[in-house]
């Protein structure tokens, strides 16, 4: 591809940082949830094109319900639904997508779930759409629904017992026994280990860095370590 | 409907031992061998999965009234759109319930992505929704610079407008060509496939590959549009219009067409909007929802155009709206080549991309509706968490909605007006 023109060349205004601020427009919309939500909102903060509120988990359906059928926020359409896992010992988030023709922003609504016991209403009531989110992340993150009438595993077989995508789930062929828990260190750069591909290209020399992977290796074996329980069997 | 009497011989013409034996009984005047229950017509347990039902809608779905079997459809079928099974209740022709089975093609691409860098990213998603390979990386390459806190040129938003609504075109008129296909007319299909294989070649001149495009960056684009592009798109352009009304003559006013399309899964506004059904789905039940009005991005806020709706809800409303959103793209696309600003077409990023922790989330209108990335980014190199919400894999929400009462041989008509793609349904 001879006459492919690449400008890659500095400019002005090339690379211009976005604003930071909330644009103005959302405002508005800010005061709005405020007032309707009153305490359900614990936290609030404002994106370049969306508001976030973040909620009790319990509290899902109801404030909802309010953000749907209140027609000053009039926030009909639910976008997206997915779970977020912040890591063991820490929390799930659901976080709900909301589209309304009214404001200038999308609504995204964080519900907060504890990660021992993660159960939470679910939302196929106000939308039915929500049944194929609510099943993923049941089949994916390990998250009850209560009140679902279908939830069962969507991607993976009904026999299948781990939850993929929480961060604990180790990949089983992203060298599950390296001490770099499961991540391929071929795509992390900060990771590389220099030296033993230098060990590598210079056969005999020994290499130290093997010896932590296999030790852990061992403990994997015997069904020492948390990571184990998430693999699949 | 006539329960079946469990005594009636229904004769398996295979079984020649059992036929010959009930021959040789008839010949000496006796009445034919009795079998088992299970041996016979079997209408009342056909079907049913080897395991009890999890849930309430299993339970539902496995208790069979009189006269109903349970009936799978794929997971190879021809017309599955992809690798999907359709598990269907039918007394005799007409569909009573439908469940739809997913998870042949799941790959664990948001998995994937998560021990991905923000450049890798873009390369995991095309092969999604392989259809619309170029909206699949328009969302996360948008997400991307949210978080990163940039923006591409505006020349690179030009061209990703260009190559979007390009895809778009061969997106919508492969569904003409797959419906009526699936219908049993093969010529729109061809004249689908002259239309796309023409923006295809031109796509990759663009791009370098043909269907797994690999052309956004977090920042710009890959290239500039080169003088193999501009001619293909002009060469195409002259007749762009042409080969789209060629199909709609053979299709729109067809009679056998409309007299299996009309009327047919008729979807409600209040039902689509419920379901999430989003795009010409939604838009064809006439909810003029339409993310590049909605919540426009980058240049659609400087083109002119309306959002398309069709009052019918059915199969050939749906129908109907992607031929008009077709000539809408083309439209667009004059505009875009009209409007397209000199400058870059890449931003300044580093090699490895480490934007500061925070969200963001970004939606594009793709053909098959609203198809979002929620990115988060705790500072390093990948993203932490990485969510699409794929169109598809909510619109196939509606089967079970829309199928009960329709036959048998309607199914996928109406799968197909829907146009599920199982990359992305699966992820």
């Amino acid at each position: 591809m001879a006459n492919v023109r690449r400008s890659r060349t500095a400019a002005p205004g090339l690379g211009r940082r976005r604003p930071l601020t909330a644009p103005a427009k959302a405002g508005a919309l800010v005061r709005l949830l405020l007032d309707r939500l009153g305490s359900d909102v614990h936290d609030l903060w404002t994106d370049e094109d969306a508001v976030e509120v973040q909620i009790d988990g319990a509290r899902n359906v109801d404030v909802l319900r309010r953000l749907r059928d209140d027609p000053e926020l009039g926030f009909f359409f639910l976008a997206d639904a997915a779970a977020v896992d912040y890591g063991p010992g820490v929390r799930f988030e659901v976080v709900y997508h909301l589209y309304s023709d009214r404001h200038p922003a999308w609504l995204r609504v964080r519900a907060h779930v504890s990660r021992d016991d993660p159960r939470l209403p679910t939302v196929t009531e106000l939308w039915e759409g929500a049944m194929f989110h609510e099943r993923e992340m049941y089949d994916m993150m390990g998250i009850v629904f209560e009140g679902n009438r279908d939830l069962r595993r969507i991607y993976m077989s009904p026999n299948y017992r781990s939850f993929p995508q929480r961060k604990d789930f180790i990949l089983p062929d992203d060298a599950a026994d390296s001490s770099a828990a499961g991540v391929n260190p071929l795509e992390r750069p900060e990771t590389w280990d220099l030296r033993r591909f230098s060990e590598t290209l210079a056969p005999g020399a020994s290499a130290p860095a093997d010896e932590p992977v296999a030790a852990a290796g061992a403990a994997v074996e015997a069904g020492q370590t948390d990571a184990d329980k998430s693999r699949p069997r | 409907m006539t329960a079946v009497d469990p005594e009636t011989r229904i004769p398996d013409p295979l079984d020649l031992e059992r036929l010959e034996e009930d021959r040789l009984r008839a010949a000496a005047g006796l009445a034919p061998q009795k079998k088992a229950a299970g041996e016979y017509a079997g209408f009342e347990q056909v079907g049913l999965p080897d395991r009890p039902p999890e849930t309430e809608r299993e339970r539902q779905l496995f208790s069979l009234e009189e006269g109903e079997m349970l009936v799978n459809m794929g997971p190879q079928h021809p017309s599955t759109h992809g690798v999907m099974r359709l598990l269907v209740k039918v007394r005799s022709e007409v569909v009573t319930d439908l469940d739809v089975v997913l998870g042949y093609l799941h790959r664990g691409i948001e998995k994937l992505c998560e021990n991905a860098t923000y450049t890798t990213v873009l390369t995991y998603v095309d092969p999604m929704d392989y259809m619309s390979a170029m909206h699949n990386e328009h969302a996360p390459a948008l997400a991307f610079e949210k978080l990163y806190g940039i923006e591409a040129p505006m020349r690179a938003q030009y061209i990703r407008a260009l190559v979007v609504e390009l895809n778009r075109v061969f997106s919508h008129g492969l569904m003409m060509g797959f419906l009526a296909l699936d219908m049993g007319g093969i010529t729109p299909l061809l004249y689908g496939f002259i239309n796309r294989d023409e923006i295809v070649d031109m796509l990759s001149a663009i791009s370098g590959q043909r269907m797994l495009f690999n052309f956004f960056r977090v920042g710009g684009v890959n290239f500039d549009v080169n003088d193999e592009f501009i001619s293909r798109l002009g060469h195409w352009r002259t007749r762009a219009l042409a080969t789209v009304e060629d199909n709609e003559r053979i299709l729109t006013q067809n009679e056998i067409f409309t007299a299996r399309t009309k009327g047919l899964g008729v979807l409600s506004a209040k039902d689509a909007i419920s379901l999430g059904v989003s795009g010409p789905n939604l838009r064809a039940s006439g909810v003029a929802l339409d993310i590049r009005k909605a919540h426009p991005y980058p240049p659609y806020d400087e083109l002119e155009f309306e959002v398309i709706t069709q009052s019918g809800g059915d199969t050939y409303a749906r129908y109907l709206q992607r031929v008009a959103e077709i000539k809408q793209s083309i439209h667009l696309i004059d505009q875009i080549v009209d409007q397209m600003p000199h400058g870059p077409v890449q931003a300044q990023v580093p090699g490895i991309i480490r934007p500061r922790p925070g969200r963001a989330y970004a939606a594009v209108e793709s053909p098959r509706g609203l198809y979002s990335v929620y990115a988060i980014s705790d500072g390093g190199p990948n993203p932490y968490r990485f969510r699409m919400r794929d169109p598809s894999f909510i619109s196939l929400q509606v089967m079970p909605k829309l199928m009960p009462g329709h036959l048998i041989a309607d199914t996928m008509a109406i799968m197909a007006s829907l146009d599920p793609i199982m990359g992305g349904v699966d992820k």
